[in-house]
């Protein structure tokens, strides 16, 4: 009866009291039980959750599952950010995301993996075992947020939370063949949030459908007046736009093509096909070579790495500056050297100014287009092990991802098909103008509607039966 | 591409500054990728950059106050502030002598 529902249907059964919140809290810890092991999408999960003690307090509140990234402050419950740095560090204060999710019925299941500090794109990284790809266990699940994608994709969970600084949002969710948005900059609050690059973060929902996400997003979105850099613009109900059959103008561009599997630009063809039937209009355009993106990614990620790590003294909380592991340690370093004495006009300066450049490349670009289409990642999900033998492999595999975090642009990955080479899912993205999230929920919904996303989400949930 | 390149020195400077121990295997290790890393970021040189502002945010922001006398919800207790400290001695957090 619960498995495979959207967490706005189950949200139904239990307004309809034809389940209780009880009989969708259990289920999901038996599943967890079944499977965790195999995928090792969870590193805690909650305690209350296990003793039954969320149901004995306000009995008349609706309370939902969700998974949550670990890399999120939760009250009482432990948040390591994936390093053994903060293995045994217990928040004492909520962030504002998990605080809203609260306030609204939800219920925090457990924490998942990631990439230790969000730094990597596989959750190789994290310091308590990779997380496994639900559709082959021999490849990665993506990441950062690769707990939360591989959770949502095995039905370990009906929705989690992410976070995205640039694609890690996005590319776990094109690899477990899930939606994944990430919301543009400021209209979701970081406070309590780990932070890792403070200029690109920012929290978003990985679901099952679009309504799911807008849904998600209705919640967490807005104002914050612990984080100053939330904007005030009014948060839209997305989950009544998404009913509009909106037109759009949809950029396209060869720049965003470049060395991605023929398989995806294949299935990007067809989805162009499809949308044109739709009476949408396309259109060539051209932006700056995402190259350009991964060395300014690179030089300000790790300048904010550098900054946002030295608090973790192991004086107040968590262990000391040894516990770092490898990635870490390799990313303050870089961090360090662009911003010291002689170097900082040369790299970070320099990346500030590039950073304008992709701004304004993207604000010419959305006068003559609404959004913009392109592959997600330019693989599908790669073997576990790849990415250690590259120093930056992951801003490579990032590269798709990248302009648009850094111009803080909201976007949404959607899965469209599975790879014949592989059976692996296949992701694909729209990228759209600062705070017209409605936009792009709207049109991925259209295309949910028309095709199902080719059944993807439906065939990986079903690999996980009961 | 010209490969940048960076001596030994410079690698257990910039450890030094980060409050990091490396060992002599680390130092080797890092000294290869940062290099590596540093020879790629400067294709940024290949843009032209003189008339353009640099970014210092992706939105339009302004200065939030906090109002005197106002109220921080959000302050701990001593139990909640002292409760993952791993080294303390009543009220006080312990740590290693500086001078």
């Amino acid at each position: 009866m619960i498995f495979g529902k959207s967490i706005l249907s189950i949200f139904k059964l239990i307004k309809k009291k034809e389940v209780s919140g009880k009989e969708v809290g259990d289920y999901f810890l038996k599943r967890i039980e079944k499977y965790n092991s195999k995928i090792n999408a969870y590193l805690t999960v909650n305690d209350d959750y296990k003793t039954g003690r969320i149901y004995k307090s306000d009995k008349n509140r609706i309370k939902l599952p969700i998974a949550v990234k670990d890399n999120f402050c939760t009250k009482g419950i432990r948040t390591t950010a994936s390093s053994r740095v903060l293995q045994d560090f217990i928040p004492p204060y909520e962030s504002t995301v998990t605080k809203r999710l609260i306030d609204a019925g939800f219920f925090i299941l457990g924490k998942t993996n990631m990439d230790a500090w969000a730094h990597g794109s596989s959750t190789e990284t994290s310091d308590f075992g990779a997380t496994k790809n639900p559709w082959n266990l021999s490849r990665s699940a993506g990441g950062s947020s690769g707990g939360s994608a591989a959770a949502v994709s095995s039905y370990l969970a009906p929705v989690a939370i992410g976070s995205e600084t640039a694609g890690s949002i996005r590319q776990p969710s094109a690899w477990s063949g899930v939606i994944g948005l990430k919301p543009t900059y400021g209209r979701v609050s970081r406070y309590g949030l780990i932070a890792m690059g403070s200029s690109l973060d920012c929290p978003g929902p990985i679901t099952l459908t679009t309504e799911d996400a807008a849904f998600i997003l209705k919640i967490i979105a807005g104002n914050d007046k612990f984080d100053a850099t939330t904007v005030k613009n009014d948060v839209p109900d997305y989950n009544l736009s998404l009913k509009k059959k909106n037109k759009f103008v949809i950029g396209v561009t060869d720049e965003y093509l470049n060395g991605v599997n023929q398989e995806i630009q294949n299935s990007f063809d067809v989805l162009i096909k499809l949308l044109k039937k739709l009476g949408h209009k396309i259109k060539k355009i051209k932006l700056l070579s995402p190259k350009y993106s991964i060395s300014v990614y690179t030089i300000i990620q790790r300048a904010e790495v550098s900054s946002n790590l030295s608090r973790f003294d192991g004086i107040r909380y968590g262990n000391d500056r040894t516990y770092f592991g490898s990635e870490a340690k390799r990313r303050i370093m870089l961090g360090t050297y662009v911003l010291s004495y002689g170097y900082y006009d040369a790299y970070y300066k320099k990346a500030q100014k590039v950073r304008t450049l992709i701004i304004e490349d993207f604000k010419k670009v959305f006068k003559e287009v609404d959004m913009i289409l392109a592959p997600t990642t330019p693989v599908t999900a790669l073997k576990l092990g790849e990415f250690e033998k590259y120093p930056f492999f992951g801003e490579m595999m990032d590269v798709l991802n990248e302009p648009a975090a850094i111009a803080g642009l909201c976007a949404i990955n959607f899965p469209f098909g599975l790879a014949k080479r592989d059976k692996l899912p296949i992701g694909l993205q729209l990228m759209g103008r600062w705070f017209e999230e409605e936009n792009i929920l709207n049109l991925t919904y259209q295309i949910e509607k028309e095709t199902d996303f080719l059944g993807v989400i439906k065939k990986g949930i079903s690999n996980y039966p009961d | 591409m010209k490969k940048k390149s960076l001596t030994k020195e410079e690698i257990i400077h910039l450890a030094k500054l980060a409050g990091l121990n490396l060992t002599d295997k680390e130092v080797e290790k890092y000294k290869i990728q940062l290099e590596e890393t540093i020879s790629y970021i400067e294709n940024l040189n290949e843009l032209d950059t003189e008339k353009v502002k640099p970014t210092s945010h992706t939105t339009s922001l302004t200065n939030v106050y906090f109002k005197d006398g106002q109220q921080n919800e959000n302050a701990f207790s001593l139990s909640a502030v002292f409760r993952n400290a791993k080294n303390k001695e009543k009220n006080y957090f312990k740590v290693k002598k500086i001078f």
